[in-house]
């Protein structure tokens, strides 16, 4: 069941979440920096409830009201010519 | 600049286009589809009335009424950032260049929530609502013979739908307990959802899922004694003693690995056993997709009555950032009605500060208010049994941050 994959993009399963957690005793927010769980190409669209349910599990951090592993500007997989762009609207 | 932008043309952000286009704001509508209507366009049942909802025909009477007023809704545009500049002058940053406008309409909707199985990365495997689109919207056979796994409101609806398409299903089940299926795995829970939707099924489980909503003692002796070989809804059996352990293939789904489980949701040794099969969709749910009012600094309540993290609204659907506003299941998960009916509240209250002198305006705002109160008690599916406290806490939220 550890060998679960449970962010897709990153190819992060549920082994390498809890052997860090255990490592390193550490924070949610500190283990997806850790593992880049949520931060692949999908923006964590995929992912995000499953590594919330998992990152719950693992360290105990119950969820409140602020989203659990904050949300970054761009949302959408962008190319730098798009965000170097000056297109305005006409 | 626009008066007003709207990401999203879902039933939300279409009727809220349609409602600024009245009042003759200029309106911008985008949305990240090829197509308008959101997740409206997979949408296909019928209600208790015989009538039936087709979410084709709903998206071209809203785009009808749209078109004719000449609002400017462009698809395939995709927002990556919302920032705000100064007082009613917001950016929204896309994939075709900057957009500035003086008011915001976030109606993003909803995403599906993943419930990881062993397997789920193999081809052939998809969520509920990819089944739905590719069936309803595309028109492509997701497979040959395929299992749900995951049995809620949104999937049982949905395996409705691909069975009225022919395509064939061999069953609904659990996934098996993990860290990230929980309540989906759990028997009991899982009864208290299907609990509510028994009216939307003929025969057998009508009168046998219509006693379960009764008393907490009758769901659990239910699930106690759930029968073996499932409970049949539109001929496709509904097990919630059996689950999915694993998803098996080598290049792409070739079969599940099944357990009976017990009412509590653990696995019943040498049980096991594999059921062939060509594509397996995954059912978690839906949560509000709320990445760009995060990244405008909206503030968040966590209410599980509105399916999760949520932006802090009012009634008018308005946020606590003057000239921003959310609509639709951004704001809960409900039904397309709900959030249709939302839409027409968002697009009154942006009309409200910038036609000026209309007392008309008020009243049609507590009209369009009194209205979405009434389509959610009329709903034929609830998504949550408890979804007006989830509504009436949200609204409070507004106010203390407000006024604090």
């Amino acid at each position: 069941m550890d060998h679960i994959t449970i962010c897709r993009c990153e190819e992060v399963t549920l082994e390498d979440i809890k052997n860090t957690a255990k490592k390193y005793q550490c924070s949610a927010r500190e283990i997806k920096l850790r593992t880049r769980a949520g931060m692949g190409y999908c923006g964590g669209r995929t992912c995000r409830p499953a590594v919330d349910a998992v990152m719950e599990q693992v360290t105990g951090e119950k969820p409140g009201h602020d989203i659990p592993l904050k949300v970054q500007p761009p949302v959408r997989p962008v190319s730098l010519a798009t965000l170097r762009g000056m297109q305005d609207d006409k | 600049m626009y008066d007003v932008i709207i990401v999203g043309a879902g039933p939300a952000g279409l009727s809220a286009a349609i409602t600024c286009r009245e009042w003759d704001l200029h309106v911008l509508v985008i949305d990240e589809f090829v197509k308008p209507g959101g997740r409206l366009l997979g949408q296909l049942h019928e209600e208790p009335n015989g009538e039936w909802w087709n979410g084709i025909e709903e998206t071209k009477q809203l785009m009808d009424k749209a078109e004719s007023l000449n609002t400017d809704i462009r698809c395939g545009i995709s927002a990556h950032h919302l920032e705000k500049v100064k007082d009613h002058h917001f950016i929204v940053h896309t994939n075709k260049g900057n957009f500035e406008a003086k008011n915001l309409l976030i109606a993003t909707g909803a995403a599906e929530t993943a419930a990881p199985v062993p397997g789920w990365t193999l081809p052939g495997v998809m969520s509920i609502g990819a089944a739905q689109v590719m069936t309803n919207v595309h028109r492509v056979r997701v497979g040959e013979k395929g299992i749900v796994i995951g049995v809620n409101v949104l999937s049982a609806a949905i395996a409705r739908e691909l069975q009225l398409a022919g395509v064939n299903l061999h069953s609904m089940m659990l996934p098996a307990m993990n860290s990230v299926t929980k309540e989906h795995a759990h028997p009991k829970k899982v009864m208290d959802g299907l609990s509510r939707i028994a009216h939307l099924a003929p025969s057998a489980f009508l009168r046998f899922g219509s006693r379960f909503t009764k008393s907490d003692f009758v769901r659990k002796l239910a699930t106690q004694f759930y029968p073996k070989s499932g409970v049949k809804m539109w001929g496709m059996p509904i097990h919630l003693r059996k689950a999915v352990t694993e998803i098996n293939g080598k290049d792409r789904v070739e079969s599940v690995t099944v357990f009976d489980i017990t009412a509590d949701g653990k696995l019943i040794k040498g049980t096991e056993r594999r059921i062939e099969v060509d594509f397996v969709c995954i059912a978690g749910g839906l949560y509000p997709l709320a990445e760009l009012a995060a990244v405008i600094g909206l503030p968040f309540q966590y209410l599980e009555e509105l399916g999760g993290h949520v932006p802090v609204h009012n009634k008018k659907m308005e946020t606590p950032i003057d000239g921003v506003y959310v609509a639709g299941n951004i704001t809960g998960i409900e039904s397309a009605k709900v959030a249709r009916a939302q839409g027409t509240v968002a697009g009154l209250s942006i009309a409200k500060k910038h036609v000026d002198g209309k007392a008309d305006l008020d009243y049609r705002l507590l009209k369009a208010i009194e209205q979405v109160k009434t389509i959610r008690n009329e709903a034929t599916i609830q998504f949550h049994p408890h979804i007006s406290e989830g509504r009436e806490k949200i609204e409070q939220a507004f106010r203390r941050i407000v006024h604090s």
